[in-house]
């Protein structure tokens, strides 16, 4: 493979602002793929990304191109998740790039997450080339969204293509652009092998997929390979690059180039993302800088609807790890729950879209405890501990320190809802840092942010107070000291575990008053008055009461028509069947999340 | 023998009350009534008989008297002609005030009903308007009056609580007027506005009494009966001792019984099965020579388990509750809603407005 004739890109765009179109359009016009084949947006491959529209796992093509320049080109286009939780995974992508296409939506202009990535890209030494998108919209606004990029991200943005991903407008342009200006790779063939992890998956016959790009060297079918950094080491079954229709096996794999290796590898774990692969038998002197072992942001405590579907959600949990490193779970034990198990997620939309998974290509009917981040803990002891379980917090009087993880939060902004998104971040305990305006009606602002207060509600507050405007971007900035309390909720006078939650000491009062009043509204009525409860280290701050049932649903049974009556009671059992005891409350799986259900 | 119980359904009335949801309808043409009547007549002439001891006879409706005493008394013939009753058979008529006069009631009582279940609701007449009754208290008593005269001896009559515009006060007036008139049997409800009747739709504008208001007139109600020596033997029944709704309390002792007519409900060969809500499907079916209604075919046997189920859903409406196994959740006597009486679970007046919930925790 001739070195400078490679072309390693990746696409960075905003949800809905077209990446996926435009991967597809640029395989369509390269005839990786014919248009009769083609499923709409051929890289996003799990039922679940299809839906939602997003891109959870990153992928990698490779297609050729035939340049005007009369030469063919070995183009990859690496795909990146384009989802704050997954922010390493695509730095990752990035470094096994050369160039990046920044496409932006001409009826939008660049959100935070955009600008983070390319950020990103940037940080990477990438060759950011702009792509105007959409520019069949009536709202298209080319001109200001050049400006934009060019005041916002630094680049100059005049000869960017304008497109229409959807219409397919265009589409030669960007290509020819890729050739041109995303630099050839640089490596030595012959130098020892360095290769990037860029992403793994799991194939029930081959064991793990990985993912590379060869920096230096060459690997083959047969080679002794080391991961670096777990320092695993492999005898290599099969190596080839990656077409729109699966594995390609070509069985050698040279500096520059992107594809696959597989081994016959058990466990994810054995590859990490970020690590480096290179051969046992002439190992490289260091591995690739940028590794970092992803740890999980957010725990919730999952459990299955139906106790007796234990089994069936570990066997799940198992299967869902295979594809996913950066999922961890635990099993834990809840008195009111029963036997569930702790989970790890990198952020709110992982742990989403592992719940949707469960449900839905597992079939399984879970109960999910609130979301929690990981706190910081130090005893009077001077013994240190990290809790991600409001149910190990331990009580006020041992703590000598209580910290929370803190992220640097950049939301943009039109202009106009400054006002609000202050006063929000106020409200969610923010630190300001600083804001500027950028591109005449926009503007970007810094805040420090609990990430605690993240995770409860921050993205669907910010929506609903910009009308989907601003635009979210964050990345963890370590501990900072809080006043932090855990709050515990009892029912008739019974502490319910997995409703306790950390929260901070000034909104304690409130947001205990507002869990009562959830659990007083869902909470059916039982045959007894309920005492409804809010408490912190014993002492109740908030009560409501569950009157007492008084009166049934009628069901007449004149003239011997009991079929009614009947009918009510099938209901009844079939409603018992998924009722949960919490201490003597009867509670159905829906009123559970009800109270949890984390909106305002 | 087996014994039998049948309903004879006359979907016919005066005019609707407001509230009422069940099948039957107002200005029916004397041709239909009568039609229907000969239709009822055929059904149970076609009836197979053998092994049968009928323990009760009940008319109910709609109003049977609004088709006159005389077809009333032409069932009845057919009836006896071709079922054998027992010696001390209950055989019941429904009826409203205004639809029966006394020589009417008379010839009832002749022809062999021996029991009378007159509707009086309320004795505040606004209260009456407002349910669009079309009759007022002293009608009631009236025809109450007629009744005994005429030789009934066993006379029912049902009262509703928790009516809009009522309070407890009125509502007690009307449970003391009854009271008076010491009829050995007193059914009540409380007022239920279902969707789709003329109460629905004007629901919003009514001041019905709250959940505890609700509560506060049933619990005086059972009380001043009680006092009056009527006991509380099912749910929605009351009565003066030996006076018990045979057929009532068949049904909820599971005793088989077979419905004649459009809209009537059975329980027969261990099936549960109706004929559908339409006079003249039934008419014409009727025709057909055969017995039983669409539906009887295509029911299901009710399973054991089924059984078992009916048994204590049903056997829960009776004062004198069911026999179980084992022990009465502790749910139900630390909150005074059931007791455990010789190896029956008996719910209490308080455990009666929430049967469906306590039934739950038995199936």
């Amino acid at each position: 493979m001739d070195i400078s004739k490679i072309r390693n890109f990746s696409i960075i765009a905003h949800i809905d602002h077209g990446k996926s179109t435009l991967a597809d359009r640029l395989l369509e016009y390269t005839e990786a793929v014919s248009k009769r084949e083609m499923t709409d947006r051929m890289l996003d491959n799990m039922e679940l990304e299809r839906e939602r529209g997003i891109t959870i796992k990153a992928r990698a093509v490779n297609f050729k191109y035939k340049a005007d320049d009369g030469e063919v080109y070995d183009m990859n286009l690496i795909d990146t998740p384009g989802h704050v939780d997954f922010n390493y995974e695509v730095s990752r992508s990035l470094q096994a790039c050369e160039g990046a296409l920044l496409v932006v939506d001409a009826t939008q202009g660049i959100q935070a997450q955009t600008l983070a990535n390319a950020y990103l890209a940037v940080d990477n030494d990438l060759e950011i080339l702009p792509v105007i998108n959409k520019i069949d919209l009536p709202s298209a606004d080319v001109k200001s969204t050049k400006d934009e990029i060019e005041e916002i991200v630094g680049i100059p943005a005049d000869d960017a293509p304008e497109i229409s991903a959807k219409l397919g407008t265009n589409i030669k342009a960007v290509l020819e652009q890729i050739v041109k200006a995303v630099p050839a790779p640089k490596g030595d063939e012959n130098a020892p092998l360095k290769a990037l992890i860029f992403d793994s998956c799991y194939d029930a016959y081959k064991g793990v997929i990985v993912y590379i790009r060869v920096i230096d060297g060459t690997v083959k079918v047969g080679d002794a390979v080391r991961m670096m950094h777990t320092g695993a080491e492999f005898e290599l079954v099969e190596v080839g690059t990656l077409s729109t229709f699966g594995l390609n096996p070509k069985g050698v794999l040279s500096a520059g180039e992107v594809g696959y290796l597989a081994a016959s590898i058990k466990n994810i774990t054995d590859t990490e993302v970020g690590d480096t692969v290179t051969l046992s038998s002439r190992p490289a002197n260091e591995p690739l800088p940028g590794f970092k072992k992803v740890l999980p942001m957010v725990y919730s405590g999952i459990y299955p609807a139906d106790g007796a579907k234990y089994d069936d959600l570990k066997d799940a949990l198992l299967k869902l790890r295979l594809n996913d490193s950066a999922f961890v779970f635990e099993p834990e034990t809840s008195a009111a729950l029963g036997f569930g198990f702790r989970c790890g997620f990198l952020g709110l939309l992982h742990m989403e879209i592992i719940q949707e998974r469960l449900e839905r290509e597992f079939n399984l009917d879970l109960i999910t405890t609130a979301p929690s981040v990981i706190y910081r803990i130090t005893y009077k002891n001077g013994e240190e501990k990290y809790i991600d379980n409001p149910t190990n917090y331990p009580s006020p009087d041992e703590i000598e320190e209580a910290a929370e993880p803190v992220v640097n939060a950049t939301v943009i902004t039109p202009t106009a809802y400054v006002g609000s998104i202050m006063e929000l971040c106020q409200d969610r305990r923010g630190t300001f840092i600083d804001m500027k305006y950028v591109a005449g009606d926009r503007a970007e602002l810094h805040y420090i942010l609990p990430l605690n207060e993240i995770i409860y509600d921050f993205f669907d507050a910010l929506k609903s107070k910009t009308k989907g405007y601003a635009s979210l971007d964050y990345e963890p900035a370590g501990y900072a000291p809080s006043k932090l309390i855990k709050l515990d909720f009892l029912l008739n006078g019974e502490p319910v575990d997995a409703l306790s939650f950390i929260v901070h000491a000034d909104k304690s009062y409130a947001r205990a008053r507002r869990i009562v009043e959830k659990l007083r509204d869902n909470i059916p009525r039982q045959l007894f008055e309920v005492p409804v409860q809010a408490a912190v280290g014993g002492k109740i701050i908030a009560r409501e009461t569950v009157k007492a049932l008084r009166k049934d649903v009628l069901a007449k049974c004149y003239g011997g028509d009991i079929t009614r009556k009947k009918k009510l009671l099938e209901k009844q059992k079939e409603g018992k069947k998924k009722m949960r005891s919490l201490g003597s409350v009867e509670l159905s799986k829906e009123a559970f999340m009800a109270v949890l259900k984390l909106d305002e | 023998m087996k014994k039998l119980m049948l309903y004879y359904h006359f979907p016919f009335c005066l005019s609707k009350c407001a509230y009422c949801a069940f099948f039957s309808k107002a200005g029916i043409g004397d041709e239909v009534v009568e039609e229907y009547t000969r239709a009822l007549i055929r059904q149970t002439e076609s009836f197979p008989t053998d092994g049968f001891e009928v323990t009760s006879v009940y008319f109910g409706g709609g109003t049977p008297t609004v088709a006159g005493e005389k077809r009333l008394c032409a069932v009845l013939e057919a009836v006896k002609k071709r079922f054998s009753l027992s010696e001390n058979a209950e055989i019941t008529v429904e009826s409203n005030p205004k639809t029966v006069s006394a020589n009417g009631l008379r010839a009832l009582r002749e022809a062999g009903f021996n029991r009378l279940s007159i509707g009086a609701q309320s004795f505040n007449d606004g209260t009456l308007r407002l349910l669009e009754r079309p009759h007022n208290a002293e009608d009631f008593v009236r025809c109450f009056k007629d009744a005994r005269e005429a030789g009934f001896d066993n006379i029912s009559a049902d009262l509703i609580f928790a009516l809009p515009g009522e309070s407890t006060d009125m509502l007690m007036h009307s449970v003391r007027s009854l009271i008076e008139l010491r009829p050995e049997h007193i059914s009540v409800y409380g007022l239920s506005v279902e969707e789709g009747t003329p109460l629905w739709k004007k629901k919003e504008s009514l001041s019905s009494p709250d959940e505890e208001e609700e509560e506060r007139q049933y619990f005086l109600l059972c009380e001043e009966l009680a006092k009056a020596g009527y006991s509380h033997y099912e749910i929605s029944n009351f009565a003066r001792p030996g006076h018990e709704s045979r057929h009532n309390t068949g049904y909820w002792k599971r005793t088989p019984y077979f419905g004649f007519g459009a809209g009537a409900h059975s329980f027969y060969e261990n099936r549960r099965f109706s004929s559908p809500c339409d006079i003249d499907a039934y008419i014409k079916e009727s025709k057909s020579g055969c017995f039983a209604p669409t539906g009887f075919s295509s029911a299901a046997e009710i399973s054991e388990a089924e059984a078992e189920e009916e048994r204590i859903m049903l056997g829960l409406r009776l004062s004198e509750g069911v026999r179980i196994d084992g022990d009465i959740p502790p749910v139900l006597t630390e909150n005074g809603l059931a007791a455990l009486k010789d190896g029956r679970v008996c719910l209490t007046e308080k455990g009666f407005r929430v049967s469906n919930a306590i039934i739950a925790l038995f199936i």
